[in-house]
């Protein structure tokens, strides 16, 4: 039951202290009435000392005797009574009628009564009503309720309430109110989750980006981390449309070759996966960026930290549900450029005729005309009538014999097949939240369930998640809390391996659109047939994954007690982590569609479980001395252990396809089997001091003294941080400037450590039995190997902790009265002993590599946040967020006498698309630049005549394999030859700066919000085009500019080169700046349009609040990219078997934004509900 | 506490005390062995350090063409035009592979050291099996590569420079130390092994010949040569000998037999639900669309067959080979019943070798049915109408000996690296330099006299319809070969001999990746090769452009990624080869 206000204040009580402080009188006051009091040390002077004699007297008066001298006013609010200075204009604290007392009575009075609600509808017990410039007030009562009596029906009601927006309210002649009070979040972000504790905001001394988490997760996806995107300043997140998908995420750049995950700390408990946490259940969510902030985790925060809080209940029971029901929609068009059939063979013709000028072409689909001719089958080849009734093709076939006797009869498709759309359909999305929460004195408790189903735009992905959360506290004493967090998660997630060449969406863009989904007798069609070229049929590829599947489960949470010792220490100990497993099977159908069939059947089952915990003991000590002195210390300690294996096997041969029937023993062939497991362990001092003094200077210190077992020789890292604040607006020449309300210089410098992707494995040499590469039929038996051993990891036993050392100067600023929020933060870090494995010479032999500290690396950047409240009238408000998110990053070594290493061959000759170099970026694109074409045989011989003179060389040439209408490279050397050394840099993934933009409309009861997201500055690498814009490269579908803009000697201002029957040197064979485009976008991640029921009408049907709402997500993209998507990440695991709970979606590449087949995002239309009651 | 919570050992992986007894040693030694596939040791795909060398010994000596299509694989398209460059990834394919072979020979080395539990007799074995592997492994990368850097079980820092550091010893390469090799395991090694698979003192003899002969050591070489023709037996107890039908050289069910002197044994279905263990390297070259269904590569050239032809006398027309072309296919669609075509074989005399080396149009492919022609080919303008065939499995065993464990197949074919009709003619050219020219003749017609021997022909079917019902008694093509008649040697004179001895290595060992090795010892390959270019670039397009250039195209250039790899600081510590 809620103490009303009245009740609280009427209280009687007798008491007699001399010479005692206010804090120490307060807390004997809250003993006897066991009300709390809120307040904030050094604000109320606490340690001030007074004395005070009451008997029997009443609450109200004993405190007005007591705070008034002090300067202070007070208010009760839910149960608390909360304490603060009183403004200099009034200095005396307005009389609180409630108890039935006032200091000052006007007659006559004329009666108002009112209710003042949250924007749910609920009543805000202890607001404050005041009449604007008058003594006169109230309080509302457990309801919300207020009674007062006014002299006349004019003026301005003020009503307050803490922890919301201060509304004033024109009288305008009216008797009744109701007022709906805002959530005032800035204020109740105002403590911040930091490492190990709370923080409030104005005295952070890190950098530390707190995220408006209502806002974010308005975003409709399965995945917070999604949802982060352009939300919080300083945070990158490579994502893509595919359902269940964990995106990228790196803070402030990049820090290390391997993984840039973060550090996710949910509940206290540090992790290393946020897949499967409910976005619904999330309270709040900080990123901790700096050395000051995030040192505290020291040997796991070189990545960055992201701290979330799950929510708690309060107050009175409350039952919540949301829910959205949506569809997701396809992109619609020819989305690669893919030319007709007809134009496809007229393509094929001039490639032919460009190669062999002499040789009459001769097709055996297309005919040997001057013109190409369509047939009706494509197989039989080139057929015009076939008997129908030769057909034999079995699917479920078992033999290689069967297979030979096929008899395929496939129409040619003339319309062309749109590839794309066969596999690409509109999808749903649903999910639905319900909450049950409340608490009191003895805690509280929160219960959620949620289920979220988002079918994936492409065949058979999806994602179905179920997630149930328990929150609880016991307050046993005073003094002693007992508490636990707790989710449960049940996960069913397949997911297609995008951005490869393999993958459905990489075979849509490869098929020929003459080629049909299916052929007479409706079994699949594919690249089988004369010149149909290699690709898989998509549909049959996702198709063919439909039984497919699996559920991987996660119990993850923590269990704490704290207690408060003496009277400034606080002891808590909580033991967390999560308890995993998984499993997930998929059957192999034999194919017989493609030119390059897989003819054997195979069942697949793969599982893994694990679990690994966290205990953490600290005690904080908190005092302030002398009004002035603020001192809080940290010490504790943290032990982790991870333990985790893997299991799987494979059987071929199976009668039967049945999904009923297949299982690992069902099959007649030889099964296979595979397991393996891991074990690692951190153990970990933890110190922190926060020293401010008052409230102008701040200062902390931090230090960490991680062990971990994956290093051998040196196991220990030691991690300090150090950080300060000045609060130049509380400064007495700052008083003054009334448009500054709150300025704060931020500067920190420390060091974080990483050890993230060294193996436990890393100090070991060791060797082992591989079947597939150290196993030999020594004997002879041709069908039988023996086992043999081979080196199957170098060791490097002498590896240490990855440094990150980094520095970090910034402001925070409320300017305005608190409209305009901005904070802005300037870094460097650079990362030193970074680990890399690098190559080893081909000479020392083979072997998993073992990570040495090797390599250095810097990022720099600004991150920005800017917050802005307004109203334009008094119904209609706005409020516009926006961040700003750039960092240079740059390799300052890889490896003794190596300045580069190299990803991404594809398939190129051998040379590599990115080039991660000394002096340039990660992720780099690297190969020769075009500089035009070769329009005629004389450019070319005077390139090579000035070649000979240049070089001295009578044989040598300006380029190799040159011709008419290829590429010409530029000699950026200037050596007068195209070599190896003319290779540069020819774009960059990275962006230069990326950017959130959210703003939110309020009018009476409707609102209104889109969030635009952007990236800017960086470049993508297209590789679909080296599949479509080049005939020779596969004999696949062929984009419209391979026909009708490439080089022919009457189109020489065009974009591809000249189309011929094979590759070269001077056109695809080696990577070139074809494939370079500007990746910038701009993208409209998300719009909302709500409705809020009057709460007078709800309260008839007992609903407290009713709020619906319709939202497009990705509504449209403004975007200079040719491809499908510019959203382009990393290529992400795909089964569901990877490392146990670790990376289980997350790719950890380096290089990204290459486009070979992207998961598009989709344009989605949701309607959605907001219900409590 | 604290220290034993963060100890962790290695799971699921032996240390290096587990492996200093006789057994980890001798499991260490199979190891060594089982990488003489080139499987899993670092190669980008196995095809890129195929043992059989198709890409470098065949392909880039004008057996065959890279086949396939313009952008499959275009590393091998500047390997096929000599315009490769040190950054081609297949080179630094090659020579990881290798480079792990001489790793595990080593390690099996440095471990019999240690381990206390061998008899001397086993450790003598088991070191010149070891020493044996790693002659070969250094041979491969000798003729690859010219000089490489020496890392044996004692070297610590790899990064060892392949020029400077033999300067220093007052040598000139590694030559000796792979003589070293081979030899003590000529000198230890028994007769004949329990295991088939392990090689015997013969084989060793045998391979140290032919290093003899890659550095003009006639004499050394035809001293050992004379031993393993006089004396030397198989593994399993076979007298070396020349097969009866040349075929069972290419069939698994026949493999390890008398001819077989070191061979890779191959394993298909051997449970690994893979075809890691059955020649995967060569796994693309397969005729296209077919049965086998991948991929299309490895496409003999019509210099090659052309070189089959056999003038009035039964024998080759050494110079003048590709005056008259073996009519093929080119252009002319395959057969269907929708377009029914005609294509009627070439008529003319043919070598009987030529069709178990190239499939062709019209002519049984094993037992698989008359070669379709183009459907089996996957572009004909760019890499001509011919399919491979030494490679290829037999239908009526196909359950047994190919694994369709994968997208395409692997075969328990094994490769051979020496049969006994390549030291027959390798003893030949030893014979013929020192003047011996009767005797190398006699080799000589040992090798034509089993291709002439009809029972090892190729035949028509019975049943063009039922190609698995077996084979009539009629050729499938106008075959004639015969001996050189006595005395033709001394008539050629040595010159002329060896040219002859050279053209018969290139009708035996044709597909077999000897042909570029040859060439460029022989000093003959400019010449060659740029006739041969010159010649095929009017028959397809692939080759446009090529041009072998004499000084630097001898070798292949040392990987630049190596190069990269053992640079200090800007101090590059290996020499690349001239020119490149």
């Amino acid at each position: 039951r809620e103490s009303k206000a009245q009740d609280v204040l009427s209280k009687r009580i007798s008491l007699d202290v001399q010479g005692q402080t206010v804090k120490q009188v307060l807390r004997t006051v809250e003993k006897l009435t066991s009300i709390k009091f809120v307040y904030s040390s050094h604000l109320i002077q606490a340690d001030r000392r007074v004395s005070l004699s009451v008997s029997n007297e009443s609450l109200s008066r004993l405190l007005d005797q007591l705070l008034h001298p002090l300067n202070l006013n007070y208010e009760v609010s839910g149960g608390v009574i909360i304490l603060s200075r009183a403004s200099s204009q009034i200095p005396v604290r307005a009389p609180v009628s409630g108890g039935g007392m006032s200091f000052v009575n006007h007659l006559p009075l004329i009666v108002v009564t009112g209710k003042v609600t949250d924007a749910t509808g609920s009543g805000i017990p202890g607001s404050s009503i005041r009449l604007k410039n008058s003594t006169i007030g109230t309080n509302t009562d457990a309801e919300g309720k207020f009674t007062l009596n006014l002299p006349e029906l004019k003026g301005t009601l003020v009503v307050s309430s803490v922890g919301y927006v201060t509304k004033e309210v024109e009288i305008n002649n009216q008797s009744s109110f109701v007022v709906i009070l805002e959530a005032d979040t800035k204020q109740l972000s105002e403590v911040v989750v930091v490492g190990y504790g709370t923080q409030k905001k104005k005295d952070l001394t890190g950098a530390v980006s707190v995220i408006n988490v209502s806002q974010m997760t308005e975003q409709p996806t399965s995945q917070i981390t999604s949802q982060l995107q352009g939300r919080a300043s300083g945070v990158t997140v490579l994502g893509s449309g595919q359902p269940g998908e964990a995106p990228q995420i790196r803070i402030r750049g990049l820090n290390t070759f391997g993984s840039n995950t973060p550090l996710y700390v949910v509940d206290g408990v540090p992790t290393q996966n946020i897949a499967d946490i409910n976005p619904n259940d999330v309270a709040s969510m900080q990123v901790l960026k700096d050395a000051g902030s995030a040192s505290i985790y020291g040997s796991r925060a070189a990545n960055g930290v992201i701290i979330l809080t799950t929510k708690r209940g309060s107050g009175k029971v409350k039952v919540t549900y949301d829910a959205y029901y949506g569809t997701q929609r396809v992109k619609q068009g020819n989305v690669w450029d893919i030319l007709s059939p007809q134009d496809m063979a007229n393509l094929k013709f001039r490639a032919l005729k460009n190669s062999a000028p002499n040789v009459p072409v001769t097709d055996q689909q297309y005919g040997s005309g001057a013109t190409p001719v369509l047939p009706n089958y494509i197989e039989p080849t080139g057929a015009q009538t076939v008997d129908e009734s030769t057909y034999f093709v079995n699917p479920n076939y078992t033999s290689s014999a069967e297979l030979d006797r096929f008899n395929r009869i496939v129409k040619a498709n003339k319309g062309g097949t749109d590839w794309f759309h066969e596999i690409f359909k509109p999808a749903s999305i649903q999910s639905h939240n319900i909450s049950v929460s409340g608490g009191g004195n003895q805690g509280n408790y929160l219960f959620s369930l949620n289920y979220f189903n988002q079918q994936g735009t492409l065949l058979n992905t999806y994602v179905k998640r179920y997630t149930i959360r328990s929150n609880s506290q016991y307050n046993i004493s005073d003094h002693v809390r007992i508490g636990e967090n707790l989710a449960f998660s049940v996960t069913d997630n397949p997911r297609i391996n995008a951005l490869t060449e393999g993958s459905a969406i990489g075979m849509a863009f490869r098929m020929q659109p003459i080629i049909p989904v299916y052929d007479i007798r409706g079994n699949y069609a594919g690249s089988h047939g004369v010149g149909m070229g290699n690709a898989k049929n998509p549909v049959a590829i996702q198709r063919r994954t439909a039984n497919n599947g699996g559920l991987n489960n996660r119990l993850f949470g923590n269990m704490y007690i704290e207690a408060d010792l003496f009277k400034d220490v606080t002891v808590r100990s909580s033991f967390g982590g999560e308890l995993f497993s998984g499993s997930f099977h998929s059957f192999a159908y034999p194919e017989y569609e493609n030119s390059e069939n897989t003819p054997t059947n195979s069942y697949t089952e793969n599982a893994f479980n694990g679990f690994n915990w966290t205990w953490t003991n600290t005690a904080t000590y908190s005092h302030t001395f002398n009004n002035t002195h603020d001192l809080k210390v940290l010490v504790g300690t943290e032990a982790y252990q991870n333990r985790g294996r893997n299991l799987g096997g494979t059987t071929t041969g199976y009668f039967s396809f049945d999904p009923n029937y297949v299982n690992l023993s069902t099959g007649s062939g030889t099964p296979t089997n595979y397991s393996n497991r891991y074990a690692d362990a951190l153990y970990s001092l933890i110190g922190r001091v926060d020293y401010g003094y008052a409230g102008k200077y701040l200062i902390s210190a931090t230090v960490r003294r991680d062990g971990s077992s994956r290093f051998l020789n040196t196991q220990y890292g030691v991690f300090p941080a150090f950080s300060a604040g000045w609060r130049i607006s509380q400064e007495n020449f700052m008083k003054n400037v009334s448009w500054i309300t709150d300025l704060k210089l931020r500067g920190g410098y420390g060091i974080m450590g990483n050890q993230l992707n060294v193996l436990a494995i890393n100090p070991f040499t060791t060797y082992g039995a591989v079947k597939a590469s150290s196993f030999y039929d020594i004997a002879g038996t041709t069908t039988s190997i023996i086992s043999g051993f081979q080196r199957t990891h170098i060791g490097n036993p002498d590896a240490k902790w990855e440094k990150n050392v980094n520095s970090n100067i910034g402001i925070d600023a409320t300017l305005f009265h608190g409209k305009l929020d901005v904070t802005a933060d300037y870094y460097v870090k650079e990362v030193k002993d970074l680990l890399y494995n690098p190559e080893m010479p081909g000479s020392a032999g083979q072997g998993d590599l073992p990570y040495v500290n090797i390599a250095k690396m810097r990022n720099r950047g600004v991150d920005l946040a800017i917050t802005y409240n307004g109203s334009i009238t008094k119904d209609l408000t706005f409020n516009v967020t926006g961040t700003l998110t750039t960092y240079n990053n740059k390799i300052l070594t890889v490896a003794t006498g190596t300045s580069y290493f190299d990803q991404e061959g594809r398939r190129f000759n051998g040379s590599n698309i990115v080039r991660n170099a000394v002096g340039h970026s990660i992720g780099q694109f690297f190969g020769y630049k075009i500089d035009g074409f070769w329009n005629n045989q004389g450019e070319i011989d005077a390139a090579n005549a000035a070649a000979r003179a240049k070089t001295g060389n009578a044989s040598a040439v300006y380029q190799n394999e040159v011709a008419v209408g290829r590429f010409k490279y530029a000699d950026v050397n200037g050596d007068g030859q195209i070599t190896a050394d003319d290779r540069t840099f020819l774009g960059n993934p990275n962006p230069k700066f990326s950017y959130g933009v959210n703003l939110g409309l309020n009018y009476k009861n409707w609102d209104f919000s889109i969030f635009l997201y952007g990236v800017q500055g960086n470049d993508i690498w297209n590789n679909v085009r080296w599949w479509t814009d080049f005939y020779p490269n596969f004999a696949g579908a062929k984009s419209r500019t391979a026909y009708y803009d490439s080089w022919t000697p009457e189109h020489m201002n065009a974009k591809a080169p000249i189309q011929e029957n094979s590759g070269s040197f001077s056109t695809t064979t080696v990577p070139n700046s074809y494939y370079v485009e500007k990746g910038g976008y701009l993208r409209a991640k998300n719009a909302q349009l709500g409705y809020t029921f009057p709460a007078a009408l709800l309260k008839k049907v007992g609903v407290q609040r009713l709020r619906v709402y319709v939202q497009s997500a990705n509504l449209f993209t403004i975007t200079k990219y040719s491809g499908l998507d510019p959203e382009i990440g990393t290529t992400a695991n795909t089964n569901n078997s990877s490392n146990g709970s670790l990376n289980q979606s997350i790719s950890n590449n380096t290089s990204f934004g290459i486009d070979e087949g992207v998961y598009p995002n989709q344009r989605q239309f949701l309607l959605g509900l907001n219900l409590s009651f | 506490c604290q220290n034993s919570f963060l100890d962790q050992p290695a799971l699921g992986a032996l240390n290096d005390s587990q492996l200093q007894s006789n057994a980890g040693v001798q499991t260490l030694l199979v190891g060594a062995y089982a990488v003489l596939d080139g499987v899993g040791a670092g190669a980008a795909n196995p095809w890129d350090a195929a043992p059989g060398n198709w890409i470098y010994g065949s392909v880039a000596g004008g057996d065959a063409h890279k086949g396939s299509d313009g952008s499959d694989q275009a590393g091998i398209n500047s390997i096929m035009q000599y315009s490769h460059d040190a950054s081609n990834g297949f080179f630094n394919s090659k020579w990881k592979a290798v480079y792990e072979g001489v790793n595990r020979s080593n390690t099996t080395l440095f471990y019999l050291k240690k381990a206390k539990d061998i008899t001397d007799a086993d450790a003598k074995t088991i070191e010149a099996e070891a020493r044996f592997l790693r002659g070969h492994y250094y041979f491969e990368l000798k003729k690859m590569f010219k000089m490489v850097p020496w890392i044996d079980e004692t070297t610590t820092d790899y990064a060892k420079p392949n020029v400077d550091d033999f300067k220093k010893q007052n040598t000139e390469d590694i030559w000796p130390k792979i003589e070293a090799d081979l030899k003590f395991a000529a000198d230890n090694l028994p007769a004949t092994q329990s295991q088939v698979g392990r090689v015997n003192k013969w084989a060793a003899l045998a391979y140290l010949a032919k290093a003899y002969l890659y550095q003009n050591k006639y004499q050394d070489a035809k001293t050992a040569f004379d031993q393993v023709i006089s004396s030397g037996v198989t593994s399993n107890g076979l007298k070396y000998g020349l097969t009866d039908k040349y075929e069972d050289n290419f069939d698994a069910a026949a493999k390890n037999n008398k001819e077989s002197v070191f061979a890779i044994q191959m394993a298909a279905n051997d449970g690994t639900n893979a075809i890691d263990n059955a020649n995967s390297g060569q796994m693309l070259n397969f005729p296209y669309q077919s049965p086998f269904r991948c991929c299309g590569f490895y496409q003999p050239t019509q210099d090659l067959v052309n070189s089959y032809r056999t003038d009035a006398d039964g024998l080759p027309y050494v110079d003048t080979y590709n005056q008259t072309a073996v009519k093929n296919d080119m252009g002319l669609a395959s057969s269907t019943a929708e377009k029914p075509t005609t294509f009627d074989p070439d008529q003319t005399a043919l070598d009987p070798r030529l069709d178990w080396t190239v499939g062709r149009r019209g002519i049984p492919y094993l037992d698989w049915g008359n070669h379709p022609g183009q459907t089996w080919i996957r572009s004909q303008p760019y890499a001509g109408p011919y399919s491979p065939k030494k490679n290829v499995y037999w239908q009526y065993n196909q359950d047994k000996y190919a694994d369709n464990h994968s997208w395409a197949p692997g075969t328990a074919i094994n490769v051979l690296i020496i049969r006994f009709a390549d030291v027959l003619l390798m003893a030949a050219e030893a014979e013929a330099q020192l003047g011996n020219l009767a005797k190398a003749q006699e080799y000589v017609n040992l090798v034509r006299a089993r291709a002439a021997n009809k029972t090892g022909w190729v035949y028509k079917y019975q049943d063009e319809t039922k190609p698995m019902a077996g084979f009539s008694t009629t050729p499938a093509a106008n075959y004639k070969i015969s001996v050189y008649p006595d005395g033709k040697f001394a008539a050629l004179g040595k010159a002329g001999a060896l040219k002859a001895i050279y053209f018969e290595r290139k009708l035996e060992l044709a597909m077999e990746g000897h042909r570029f090795f040859d060439l460029s010892r022989w000093g003959i390959a400019e010449a060659t090769l740029n006739a041969y270019i010159a010649y095929e670039s009017k028959i397809t397009t692939d080759l446009t452009g090529g041009h072998f250039t004499a000084g630097k195209n001898e070798y292949f250039p040392i990987p630049q990624r190596q190069i990269d790899l053992t640079t200090m600081g800007t101090t590059k510590t290996l020499t690349q080869n001239p020119s490149y």
